[in-house]
């Protein structure tokens, strides 16, 4: 009956129904759209961050984090490999780096960047390197001269494939070490701030160049999920020596991505709180204009016998049904715009500059997740409710003569 | 008996010709070593002011430089007083400086090779790698021209495919009587970089030297280094202990 009662009432004042039911659903649309595109960047930035070289884990020799320098590279990796074949889940991939910081020149330009030797085969199953050329090849795996640059650093040294790059380092000994290498290939990623600052050659030209023998600077292991990390990164942990040996998880080397995630945990519920303050006003005030134009009505109902709890729960019937309804048809638009750009995403790349400032990519693409929209749909329904008990207890109070009196 | 004088012509001419490539390949490297052999001499004491040129200041300075063979010099700046007591030593590829101000020597690192050297013209990979054109290139001769009466070889260096430096090619002009007059640097589209010419060639030092080096950048108009030797003498031989980085922070010259 009181559902009959509310459901009918709320269709007396169609237009004003109509209104603020269009109040709920851009409410609710808005919650579930703009989280879902703050998780897409936070979301990117992440796992741009692990494609970008990081991976899920990283094994350093100590103090190669504090002071990343050739001397603190791991002198022997065949102990290093032989305990993550046995100990890695098996769908994990695993990649071994030798990475210096060193400065690239042509004839005209010159700029410091961090060379990259790599196991072209195994790097691919790791980071974005191996899908990301554009022109050219990707590394052999014992190309003594080829190196692969991004695109960005082609076009500021005027060069192109087939060109030469010098590079220089300093090697174990501490003495100048210098190769000439030719590009033999371009890649794409999604920052400029990426592609010109990596530059990729084969793990025995790095080796070579800098009189490592066998040495390499770390090892990247992506996993399926990004939830694994600290379990495998315990475990290994456990199997290798901790004096010689570091292990890190991609949250403490992308401190800012793991900062990231917070902060925008806090800002979309502080949005949600934001917009439905708007929102809960709006439906205060609605709800009161409808309970005092039926003031004569609530007198006559309760001279009628109707008790007062029952007023306030027909009236926060009304509140329910607006909201349910409000919420369906917001949820639903919500879902189907995050579906509509889900495949394009947005594409930021005129802003690309100062995206890029933040770290985000090029395209945003929405990320909806499950707490999120529970986060959003529970806000609204629950606070919509506490804020109609005000009218509804209102209007439980009238007494049945002075109500009856109004005119 | 025709054909066969024909082969046999054909065969030598061949040999001669063959010969003759070779022997031009030999004669440039022979060339450049004479060049640079008779610039540097067995070691040397100059003083020299360079004079920065830009399009709104000039800023000259006065510099004392010593060298021994290929490859060691030290060289400090003895004015303006500002200056003074800066000092460089290059041994081989490496590079230290030395500031008076901060009582410091500091190693050249890689990543300040390609940067100006004391913002002038010469990057400090010039003086570093100064003797890269002796040992990372093929030379070749590729005509000859004159200047004040006297041939001069002009000279391709193409780098070797390996050798670890930058430029595409340079080009040398060296007159008969192994006089440096040009170095060219270019790149590997062979556009002309920059270029190092010198000019006023006269007697210093108990020989013919062209006593003014200007560097200068291809795609700037009224931007320079000019280097002009006061002083100099050639010597056969400077102590060991001059080219040290105890006497780069005090020199006792």
């Amino acid at each position: 009956m009181f559902f009959q009662l509310g459901w009918r009432n709320i269709w007396r004042n169609r237009r004003r129904t109509l209104v603020i039911l269009t109040a709920v659903v851009i409410g609710v649309w808005s919650m579930i759209f703009l989280s879902s595109l703050m998780r897409g960047v936070a979301d990117q930035f992440v796992s741009n961050g692990i494609k970008t070289l990081t991976g899920h884990i990283q094994v350093h020799h100590t103090g190669y984090r504090e002071d990343p320098v050739v001397e603190n590279s791991i002198k022997n990796p065949a102990g290093v490999e032989a305990v993550l074949t046995a100990v890695l889940p098996p769908e994990a991939q695993w990649a071994p780096r030798v990475r210096v910081n060193a400065v690239a020149s042509n004839a005209r330009h010159s700029t410091g960047i961090t060379m990259v030797g790599i196991d072209p085969s195994r790097e691919a199953g790791v980071s974005f390197i191996g899908e990301a050329i554009t022109e050219g090849r990707y590394l052999k795996s014992d190309d003594p001269y080829g190196i692969v640059v991004g695109k960005a650093l082609v076009k500021k040294f005027e060069t192109k494939v087939g060109r030469k790059l010098v590079l220089m380092s300093q090697d174990t000994e501490g003495e100048t070490a210098s190769r000439a290498f030719r590009i033999v290939g371009v890649y794409r990623a999604e920052m400029q701030a990426t592609e010109k600052q990596f530059a990729f050659v084969s793990m025995p030209a790095a080796q070579q160049m800098l009189n490592l023998s066998h040495g390499i600077s770390e090892v990247a292991v992506l996993l399926a999920e990004h939830g694994q990390a600290m379990q495998v990164a315990n475990t290994l942990r456990a199997e290798l020596s901790a004096d010689e040996y570091e292990v890190n998880t991609w949250q403490e080397l992308l401190p800012m991505g793991s900062a990231i995630m917070k902060i925008y945990d806090w800002f979309i519920f502080i949005w949600f709180l934001v917009v439905f303050i708007a929102m809960g006003f709006g439906i205060v005030n609605t709800t009161l204009m409808a309970v005092f134009e039926r003031v004569r009505e609530f007198g006559l109902l309760k001279a009628l016998g109707m008790k007062p709890w029952w007023i306030v729960k027909e009236v926060l019937i009304e509140s329910f049904c607006l909201l349910i309804l409000g919420m369906v048809i917001g949820n639903a638009a919500g879902f189907v715009s995050v579906l509509a750009i889900s495949r394009t995403g947005i594409d930021l790349s005129a802003l690309a500059a100062g995206m890029e400032y933040w770290g985000m990519s090029r395209v945003i693409y929405p990320h909806i997740l499950g707490q999120d929209v529970m986060m959003a749909n529970l806000v609204v329904f629950i606070l919509g409710l506490v804020v109609s008990l005000y009218p509804a207890i209102k209007a439980s109070r009238f007494t049945p003569v002075e109500a009856l009196a109004h005119t | 008996m025709a054909r066969r004088a024909c082969l046999i012509l054909g065969l030598l001419s061949f040999l001669f010709l063959g010969a003759g490539t070779e022997l031009k390949a030999q004669d440039a490297q022979a060339i450049v070593q004479a060049g640079f052999d008779y610039w540097r001499g067995k070691a040397s004491v100059a003083t020299v002011e360079m004079v920065i040129h830009r399009p709104d200041w000039n800023r000259p300075m006065t510099i004392k430089a010593w060298t021994k063979g290929q490859s060691e010099s030290i060289f400090f700046v003895i004015a303006p007083s500002k200056d003074k007591g800066n000092g460089t030593l290059k041994r081989g590829k490496e590079m230290w400086t030395y500031n008076p101000k901060v009582n410091r020597v500091i190693k050249v690192p890689p990543s300040m090779m390609s940067q100006s050297w004391m913002g002038s013209d010469f990057s400090n990979d010039d003086l570093a790698k100064s003797d890269s054109i002796l040992d990372d290139y093929t030379h070749t001769l590729v005509g000859t021209e004159t200047h004040e009466g006297k041939k001069v070889y002009v000279i391709k260096s193409m780098p070797k495919p390996t050798a670890p430096v930058v430029w595409g090619m340079q080009q040398l002009k060296i007159r008969e009587d192994h006089i440096l007059l040009q170095e060219e640097f270019y790149d590997e589209d062979l556009e002309l970089v920059k270029a190092m010419t010198g000019s006023q060639i006269q007697m210093m030092g108990g020989k013919l030297f062209p006593t003014v080096w200007r560097m200068q950048k291809a795609d700037v108009e009224d931007e320079y280094t000019e280097l002009t030797y006061l002083e100099l003498e050639f010597k056969d031989d400077l102590p060991d202990n001059l080219f040290t980085l105890t006497n780069l922070r005090n020199p006792r010259q």
